[in-house]
This record gives C-alpha cells, sequence and structure tokens, in this order.
C-alpha cells in the first residue's frame, strides 16, 4: 500500500462525505440566507437516532437508517418552524439568526451529550468495516457507499431543481425571497421543505460518519466546519459548487497534513477558507 | 461561607471575559465566537510559567496579555476581511485551531491530560493562598477591568467605535481607518480575557484544553447576549446569573453531570429565546 494511493483515496472518501452534508447546507443557505450553525447538530441527531434504534432497540439497520434521517429532517424543520421562520417574519438580521442557530447547536449538542453519555459510540458493527483493495490502497464497504450515494445525491437534487416544479420555486426563494412570494410562491412551505430535505442530507452524512469513524456529541462542530467551508469555497447557494467544493476541502485537508502532521488539519481547512473568502469570495463556481 | 466566595470568584473570572467580549461585540457590532481562546492563552500561559518555570503570577499574567494581544492581532488582522456571517464562522474555526494545538502540542500544554498543580498568586511577600484574599484580588482586577472598558467606552476612541456600529460607510468618509479601530478593540478585548484566563488557572489550579472550547466561547457569548451589547453592567449581571445558575441546577437535585449538560441546554435555549423576543439583551443599548 503506498502512501500517495491511500491519500488520493482518503481525498475521495473525505470529499464523498463532506459533499453529502455541503450541499444540504449550500440549499438551506440559499433559501434562508444565514449562516445555519445548527446545521452540524440536526446532522448528529441523525446518528444518534440510528444508534438509539439499531443498538439499543436493536432494531434492523437499514430500517434505522431511515428512521434516522427522518428524525434529522424533522428536527431541522421544527427549528425553521419554530425559530427561524419567526424571525424571518421579523425581519431579522442575519446575525440574529446566526445567533438564535448557534443557541440551537449548543443546546441539541448538550441534548445529545445526555441522552446519551459523552462517550464515544458505534454503529454499523463491523458488517461495513471489511476493506475492498483498490489498486494500491484501501476502502471499506462503507466508504465505498459513501462515495457511490455522493454522487448520486448529487445527481438528484439536480435533477429535483432543474425539472420539478418544487426545485423551481427554490431556486426562486434562493434568488429573491420578497420577488417569489409576489409571483406567489408560499416561501415559508418551500424553505421549510428546503429545511426538511437539508437536514436530511445533513444526517445520512452524519450517518456515514457515525458508520466510518464513530459518534460523538462534539462532532457537530466538525459537521458544521466541513460542511460549512465546503459550501462557502464552492460558491454558496450553488449544489455543484457544494459538490465540488467538498472535494476540494478533502484534497486539500488530506495532502495538505502529508508531510506537517494530522494536528494542524484544521488550520490547512481555515486557512483554505481564508484565502477563499478573501480572493474570491464568490468560491468557485459562485456568481458575483 | 466557602461555597459563596468560591461563587462570588467565578463570577469574578466571568465578569471580567464577558466585559472583555463585551468591548468588542457591543461596540463594533462583531459577532466573536473565540474568546475562549484568548482566555485559554492567559489561562495556559500562567499554568506553564508558575507550574512549569516556577514564574511569579504577575509576570505569567504579563506574558499571557502579550501572547493573546499579538494573537488577537494576528487574527483579527485575518478576519477584518470578512463580513458579519463569514466573521462569525471564521471566530469559530480559528477558536477550534487554538483548541486542536492544546491538545495535540503535547510537549508544551501535556495534551488532554491538562496541567494540574497551579499556585496562588504570590506578591511583596503576601500570599494569596485563601479563597477569601484571592476574591479580594479577583475583585480589584474586576473593577480595574470595567474601569478600562468604561474608559475604553467613554473616550474619543468609544464614540468612533459606536459610530462604525451604527454606520460603518458613513464614519468613513470622514476619513477614519475603521478597519484599525475594530482591530484595536479586538487586541483589547483579547488581552483582557487573557487576564480572566490567569486568574482561573490559579484558582481552578487545573488547566485542560475541554476548558476552552468553541462552547466555552459560546457561553462567554451568551453572557454578553444576556447582559445587553455595549452594556458592561449588564456583562457583570449575566456573568452573576450564568454562573449561578450550574449551581442551582446541582442543588435542585441533578447531579454534577446532568448540570453540566443541563446548563448547556438553558444557555442555548436562552439565547435562541432572547434572539426571538428581546435581541438587545436585559438592558443592552444596541440590537443585534
Amino acid at each position: 500500500m503506498d502512501i500517495f494511493t491511500q491519500l488520493l483515496l482518503n481525498s475521495i472518501i473525505a470529499g464523498a462525505m463532506y459533499s453529502i452534508s455541503a450541499m444540504g447546507f449550500s440549499l438551506t443557505f440559499g433559501a434562508a440566507r444565514f449562516l445555519n450553525v445548527a446545521h452540524g447538530a440536526v446532522a448528529a441527531v441523525a446518528g444518534y437516532a440510528v444508534f438509539f434504534f439499531s443498538v439499543q432497540l436493536k432494531m434492523n439497520f437499514a430500517v434505522s437508517i431511515v428512521l434516522g434521517i427522518c428524525c434529522a429532517a424533522a428536527v431541522g424543520w421544527l427549528t425553521d418552524r419554530f425559530v427561524f421562520r419567526p424571525l424571518r417574519h421579523r425581519k431579522a438580521s442575519s446575525l440574529v439568526m446566526v445567533v438564535a442557530s448557534l443557541g440551537l447547536m449548543i443546546a441539541l449538542q448538550a441534548v445529545l451529550a445526555m441522552l446519551f453519555t459523552s462517550q464515544f459510540r458505534t454503529i454499523g458493527g463491523y458488517r461495513f468495516s471489511s476493506a475492498v483493495p483498490v489498486g494500491n490502497g484501501a476502502i471499506t464497504w462503507a466508504q465505498l457507499a459513501a462515495v457511490i450515494l455522493g454522487v448520486v445525491i448529487f445527481a438528484g437534487l439536480m435533477l429535483i431543481l432543474k425539472r420539478t416544479q418544487f426545485g423551481r420555486a427554490v431556486r426562486a426563494v434562493s434568488d429573491d425571497e420578497e420577488v417569489a412570494r409576489i409571483v406567489g410562491i408560499d416561501t415559508d412551505a418551500v424553505i421549510g421543505k428546503v429545511f426538511l430535505l437539508g437536514s436530511a442530507l445533513a444526517g445520512t452524512a452524519a450517518i456515514l460518519v457515525g458508520i466510518d469513524t464513530g459518534l460523538q456529541p462534539t462532532m457537530v462542530l466538525v459537521l458544521l466546519l466541513t460542511a460549512a467551508v465546503s459550501a462557502i469555497i464552492g460558491g454558496i447557494k450553488s449544489v455543484p459548487g457544494a459538490f465540488l467544493g467538498a472535494y476540494l476541502l478533502g484534497f486539500v485537508e488530506n495532502f495538505g497534513i502529508w508531510r506537517i502532521g494530522s494536528e494542524w488539519k484544521w488550520t490547512v481547512v481555515f486557512v483554505l477558507l481564508i484565502l477563499f473568502l478573501i480572493f474570491r469570495p464568490q468560491g468557485i463556481l459562485g456568481k458575483k | 461561607m466557602a461555597y459563596l466566595i468560591h461563587i462570588a470568584i467565578l463570577v469574578c473570572i466571568y465578569g471580567i471575559v464577558a466585559m472583555s467580549l463585551n468591548l468588542i461585540v457591543g461596540y463594533t457590532g462583531l459577532i466573536s465566537i473565540t474568546h475562549a481562546a484568548f482566555f485559554g492563552m492567559g489561562a495556559y500561559a500562567t499554568a506553564i510559567l508558575m507550574v512549569g518555570h516556577g514564574v511569579n503570577f504577575f509576570v505569567a499574567m504579563l506574558v499571557g496579555i502579550a501572547v493573546a494581544a499579538v494573537a488577537s492581532l494576528l487574527i483579527g488582522r485575518v478576519l477584518a476581511g470578512l463580513t458579519s456571517d463569514y466573521y462569525v464562522l471564521g471566530t469559530i474555526g480559528f477558536n477550534y485551531i487554538v483548541f486542536g494545538i492544546l491538545i495535540n502540542w503535547a510537549e508544551l500544554t501535556r495534551g488532554p491530560l491538562g496541567i494540574p498543580g497551579i499556585p496562588r498568586p504570590n506578591i511583596f511577600g503576601i500570599h494569596f493562598s485563601t479563597d477569601a484574599l484571592f476574591l479580594f484580588l479577583a475583585f480589584v482586577f474586576l473593577v480595574a477591568t470595567y474601569a478600562v472598558c468604561r474608559w475604553v467606552a467613554a473616550s474619543s476612541f468609544g464614540r468612533i467605535l459606536k459610530a462604525i456600529r451604527e454606520d460603518e460607510g458613513a464614519i468613513q468618509v470622514f476619513g477614519y481607518r475603521t478597519s484599525n479601530y475594530k482591530l484595536a478593540v479586538f487586541v483589547i478585548g483579547g488581552a483582557l480575557a487573557a487576564v480572566a484566563g490567569s486568574f482561573y488557572a490559579s484558582f481552578i489550579r487545573f488547566v485542560a484544553p475541554s476548558s476552552f472550547s468553541v462552547l466555552e466561547s459560546a457561553f462567554i457569548f451568551s453572557i454578553v447576549v444576556l447582559g445587553g451589547a455595549a452594556n458592561l453592567k449588564g456583562s457583570l449581571i449575566g456573568a452573576f446569573f450564568l454562573v449561578l445558575l450550574p449551581e442551582a441546577l446541582r442543588f435542585v437535585g441533578f447531579s454534577a453531570d446532568i448540570a453540566a449538560q443541563m446548563r448547556q441546554v438553558v444557555y442555548g435555549l436562552l439565547l435562541v429565546v432572547l434572539m426571538l423576543y428581546r435581541p438587545q439583551g436585559l438592558m443592552g443599548e444596541y440590537k443585534l
């Protein structure tokens, strides 16, 4: 197993995991127009729900995953219905929304820690951790699933956004909420559905991370930062941008720490974000 | 009585941190979720110098202030290029990096194990070994910090800061280089947080990375928001209330572990409720 191949594989795996959550982040940012700090916490709900159903209740794993994604989607929708929608109606500034979502993140993480302790939890057991050799490296079944799922979800989202009535409404709201409302779109309902969808995607990513490396309440921040950075460097509001940004982040992160050690991983991520915000604030695919 | 003194000292320490953050949040309108990083720099500088090298508390504190001031100068320069939502994300990212360094740079910080056995302050033959004496010292510094913040806020410098908060474009027209003003107050805030950090290390006699995480920054931020932006007395009341809260929870009969999580839930929900119903906090003069 040579290190270059493995790094290449790790980059693709990381990119795939980030991409799923990042596309959700990008959708919600586009529709609701603020940086939703609670995104990672809502995602983690799905991971822990899977733990609850499959390990604690010993339910079928596939059923648990579906239920887990539904839980995250429901929590995401509730945050919009009872916090962000009222704020939106009050014409609150985006900073107020960010602070409210920060509060939600803190509260959700603490609730997860209370229910499931701060200890490390694993889901899926060993059934997905056998390695498949690829060239001179290796990849587990769970990781392979993440890579394929990432592409499938991307394609599915693009179809929804371009071809369906709902997708057109989402794009209209992303462009200009006020005008969308004037032409008769029920913007609250659309934004609610976007939260549902975005949170489901975030939850899917968290479940994959949970199967791959395990669950911990502190993962909420990692899930948030990777999704947010991917979406921003890709071009916020652009789903293809989020997808590309996630892979770029995966590559930069894995090759960036090749020589200097993994403790600098977050510094590398942060530097990438700052470089983009200063030199190309619209991201890879964003419009000015 | 001993217990009351213990609480009073914590209120002093968090009062200092909250006022120092309020300078940044209240007088420039920037939402910084990274204050625990500067707090931690002060605490770690004190811990490392006092335990490892037998340096006097006050000298160690000065070193901590210097470290935090330089760090806040550098990161403040970088963050200055970011606007509202992205600024919040940038500060969270910086806190995460500092947290990572505290955990990973084990030769200096002993990593997750933390540094135990930090002595109490000692000057001119007076040894602040009892809690009552320590409270006296902490209170003196609390008053001094209040005076400094008050002076900053009331000076012509402070007036320009408030003008920047209200309308940055307008004050630029008058020829003020607003980014320098924002940076200056960021550095003052960071340096003052290090003072509180020194007290924290010497009082608890133990420092570990988990005390300086993003969640801790969010806690400090919620003190400021609760008390009200740009109101120093509000910050003191906020610190008093939020330090007392976990004690009250323990008093009602929750275990220490659950009380710690409960307090996170309360802080989080408090932020959400404040944003929904009273974004200016209890006695703030400025709405986020």
